[in-house]
């Protein structure tokens, strides 16, 4: 059965939203971990995050000062901006709200117990005393959300949209999540670098991958070897080069897969050049600029093949 | 404010919270202070919050009961303990001597005996020890390391100064539970952490490999490392598989391992055998290697030490490392550091009375109810008596096994340990602590920022082992305010 180029719109939006809910309470969870080992004077600012999601213009609309209540409040409860945990699961939500019909039946329900959670419980949650418990169950809700795609759900175009739409969002998401860890360790010049390893197990701890990067290289974490993990690990599935594979994956399936095919050929060629280079800290924000420039080209051609005959 | 912290006094004990005029010292202050401005009810919500934590993270340990093993909650109190960095740094210093020359007296003990032959310390407490493998005797381990973990437990006395209790130096545990308190209070109390810089503790792991992995007879950029449990039944197999994953390494029992025909180990996996550089063993030396010690051991490897002997795999306790870790031998520890080392003592031993000598023997016998017997072999509190806590009875009882195997038991007075404020019963209450500080050693050497703290939950109560219902607390280091 074929599928409405709305539908798979939404569906891909649907994912993409999902999937930022988690790596951005995952990205606070992780922040909030960090802050505690740190002695105080060498912690990064709480507007790294900020940073990360590439929201300085909406920040400074709402907030002056970049300090923990401020960041927290933009991140958490603030449902207006468009990178807080709660505008995320509301679009997640409008999206699965007008695709019910093509998901598993729990689906909708679950997505809605999230967003009642999240009304409900987020704007308590940006204090200390409850900030971990939200962020946690957030994570929960989300990979249930996707536990139950990932057991009941069809493998036909509903499936390959939500997996490209996830896939594209989690890999924009961990090559930010660098290109920002970076910058904001190696701009310390070697102050505080005892502290180093802490910010990288922090950025993996982010990326849910402290485990998976023991047991593959170790427990020493370090820039080359964190950055070559996050990037290159073929086995692990929040690595940048997993999530191209699975991109390239579901678009073979697709019919009229050329152009975006194409550019997903193009990165992919891109990040196995990067094997085991040692880069200055110049060359990585310029690898993963040009990196997000790529990405989001293959986001435009996906929406050129697929969601524009929605429009048109 | 609960109330119980108007009327909160140790009387005659050093309190590390709070001073005999009731202010909190200048480490604590803040901390102190801010659980002062919590209500009865929201104390009783984060006790809540907190055993929610451990069970949700499943953190536990068992204890062996004769109904069978039973899987207990890890008992943690929500008050942190704060020392000062200063503090610390004379103790860690201390400490990292100590391990220095334990392994220097191993290492002698087990190849040239000089001390012995110097009188230092008696030949026949060292070769008649139960502890001492004469199989282990001209193994030179490499950089001369026999203990590369060891738990030293340490007290504060009347004074607030350090004391050294005992060395752990065979399979000392508790690590995990001092990382993991930590988290949990990171998790409970985390307003607690906005005014302080406290020296972090999630590196243990990392360092314990880079410890294990100098080790390796091969030259590899990652040895295998593995953890040997003695299985799920242990009563610390929940670190096994803690350290274990922190490692990012195998936990393997022995039926995992062989020693093949080169006298290498090997372990067992899909892909076939694959060698194993070095063994990080959780399990007794008699249960290592039926071959060599215990014939009905089902937990070892045959041919273990063997393999060992040869140099083929490292392990790490050394099987042997245990003959320093007898009370008797600890008496000696001051000694070894001079001879060895040729320095000061930094810090101290706590007074020790050998029962083998008829001199001690005496004063022990005619003064019972002052001192804490201790055997000389036991761990997790097992076979102590505290005296002014025994009947005349226990007394008795204690007297005659003190005579018919003066060599097994030494006493102690009984010290006046140091408290800190508890959450017992819904109030604010002094207990007694005591500290596990881990000091690694082989290549390098370092010690745990903090270490695990145990705390006597009953009132007055000295037992704080969490085999018999001792609470746990998050330990703090904290830098001096400028």
């Amino acid at each position: 059965m074929s599928m409405l180029s709305r539908v798979a719109e939404r569906l891909y939006w649907m994912a993409r939203y999902l999937e930022r809910t988690e790596d951005t309470a995952r990205v606070v969870g992780a922040y909030n971990h960090l802050i505690m080992d740190i002695p105080k004077g060498a912690e990064p600012g709480w507007d790294i995050m900020v940073q990360i999601l590439d929201a300085h213009w909406e920040f400074e609309q709402r907030f002056r000062a970049g300090n923990e209540q401020n960041v927290l409040k933009f991140l958490v409860s603030d449902t207006s901006a468009s990178c807080s945990i709660p505008f995320s699961i509301e679009a997640a939500r409008e999206n699965v709200r007008t695709t019910r019909d093509v998901l598993p039946e729990e689906t909708w329900e679950l997505v809605n117990e999230l967003s009642l959670f999240a009304r409900d419980v987020a704007p308590a949650s940006v204090g200390r005393r409850h900030r971990h418990a939200f962020l946690a169950e957030v994570i929960t809700r989300c990979q249930t959300i996707n536990g139950l795609m990932a057991s009941t759900l069809t493998r036909d175009h509903a499936h390959s949209f939500i997996k490209l739409g996830r896939l594209v969002e989690r890999a924009d998401m961990a090559t930010r999540m660098v290109d920002v860890g970076a910058r904001d360790i190696l701009g310390r010049d070697g102050r505080f670098a005892a502290i180093d390893p802490l910010l990288w197990a922090a950025l993996l701890q982010a990326l849910s991958a402290g485990s998976a990067y023991r047991r593959q290289v170790g427990p020493l974490v370090d820039r080359s070897a964190v950055v070559n993990f996050v990037f290159l690990d073929a086995s692990f599935p929040r690595s940048v080069k997993f999530c191209i594979k699975g991109i390239g994956e579901e678009l073979v399936r697709l019919k009229g897969h050329e152009e975006p095919l194409r550019l997903v050929g193009r990165i992919w060629r891109r990040l196995n050049r990067l094997t085991n280079q040692e880069m200055t800290q110049e060359e990585l924000h310029a690898f993963i600029d040009d990196f997000q420039q790529q990405l989001n080209e293959l986001h435009s051609s996906i929406q050129d093949a697929w969601f524009q005959a929605a429009r048109s | 404010m609960e109330k119980s912290w108007k009327t909160y006094q140790s009387d005659g004990f050093y309190d590390e919270s709070i001073t005999t005029n009731g202010n909190p010292r200048a480490a604590a202050s803040q901390a102190i202070k801010f659980l002062q401005s919590l209500s009865s009810e929201e104390l009783i919500s984060r006790r809540t919050a907190a055993e929610l934590a451990i069970k949700e993270m499943g953190i536990s340990f068992t204890v062996y009961t004769e109904g069978g093993n039973i899987d207990r909650a890890w008992p943690y109190d929500f008050i942190p303990r704060v020392i000062t960095a200063r503090e610390w740094s004379q103790l860690s210093a201390g400490l990292l001597q100590r391990s220095r020359a334990l392994n220097c007296f191993i290492d002698d003990a087990y190849n040239r005996q000089k001390i012995l032959a110097d009188g230092i310390v008696p030949a026949e407490i060292v070769l008649e020890s139960s502890n001492y493998l004469s199989s282990c005797q001209g193994v030179s381990p490499v950089f001369g390391v026999w203990a590369h973990i060891c738990g030293s437990d340490v007290v504060r006395d009347h004074k607030g100064q350090f004391l050294v209790l005992e060395d752990n130096l065979r399979v000392p545990s508790g690590v995990s539970y001092m990382i993991e308190n930590r988290e949990i209070t990171k998790r409970v109390l985390p307003e607690l952490f906005e005014n302080y810089s406290i020296m972090p503790l999630d590196d243990y792991p990392l360092k314990l490999y880079q410890t294990l992995a100098a080790l390796s007879p091969r030259a590899r950029r990652r040895p295998n490392i593995v953890v040997l449990t003695p299985g799920i039944f242990n009563s610390a197999y929940f670190e096994h598989a803690y350290l274990a994953q922190g490692m990012g390494v195998e936990l393997v029992e022995g039926d995992d391992l062989f020693v093949g025909s080169d006298d290498c180990v090997y372990m067992r996996t899909v892909d076939g055998p694959t060698r194993v550089d070095v063994i990080y063993r959780r399990i007794n030396e008699d249960f290592m290697d039926p071959e060599a010690f215990r014939a009905d051991s089902e937990l070892g490897v045959p041919g273990l030490i063997r393999s060992w002997k040869a140099g083929r795999v490292a392990i790490a306790n050394a099987p042997g490392a245990g003959v320093a870790d007898d009370k008797v031998i600890y008496a000696f520890v001051p000694e070894m550091i001079r001879y060895y080392l040729n320095e000061k003592p930094l810090v101290k031993n706590v007074p020790t009375y050998l029962c083998m000598l008829e001199k001690d023997r005496e004063y022990v016998l005619n003064n019972l109810e002052k001192l804490v017997v201790k055997p000389a072999n036991e761990s997790g509190g097992y076979g102590i008596m505290v005296g002014p806590h025994s009947s005349k009875e226990t007394h008795k009882q204690f007297a005659q096994l003190i005579e018919s195997n003066p060599r097994n038991y030494i006493a102690q007075p009984t010290l006046a340990l140091s408290t800190a404020p508890t959450y017992v019963d819904e109030t604010i209450q002094p207990r007694h602590l005591d500290l596990r500080p881990f000091i690694l050693q082989s290549k390098e050497s370092w010690v745990t920022p903090g270490g695990l703290t145990r705390v006597a939950l009953k009132q007055g109560s000295l037992v704080v082992n969490s085999s018999q219902g001792g609470g746990s607390k998050d330990t703090w280091i904290v830098e001096d305010k400028a």
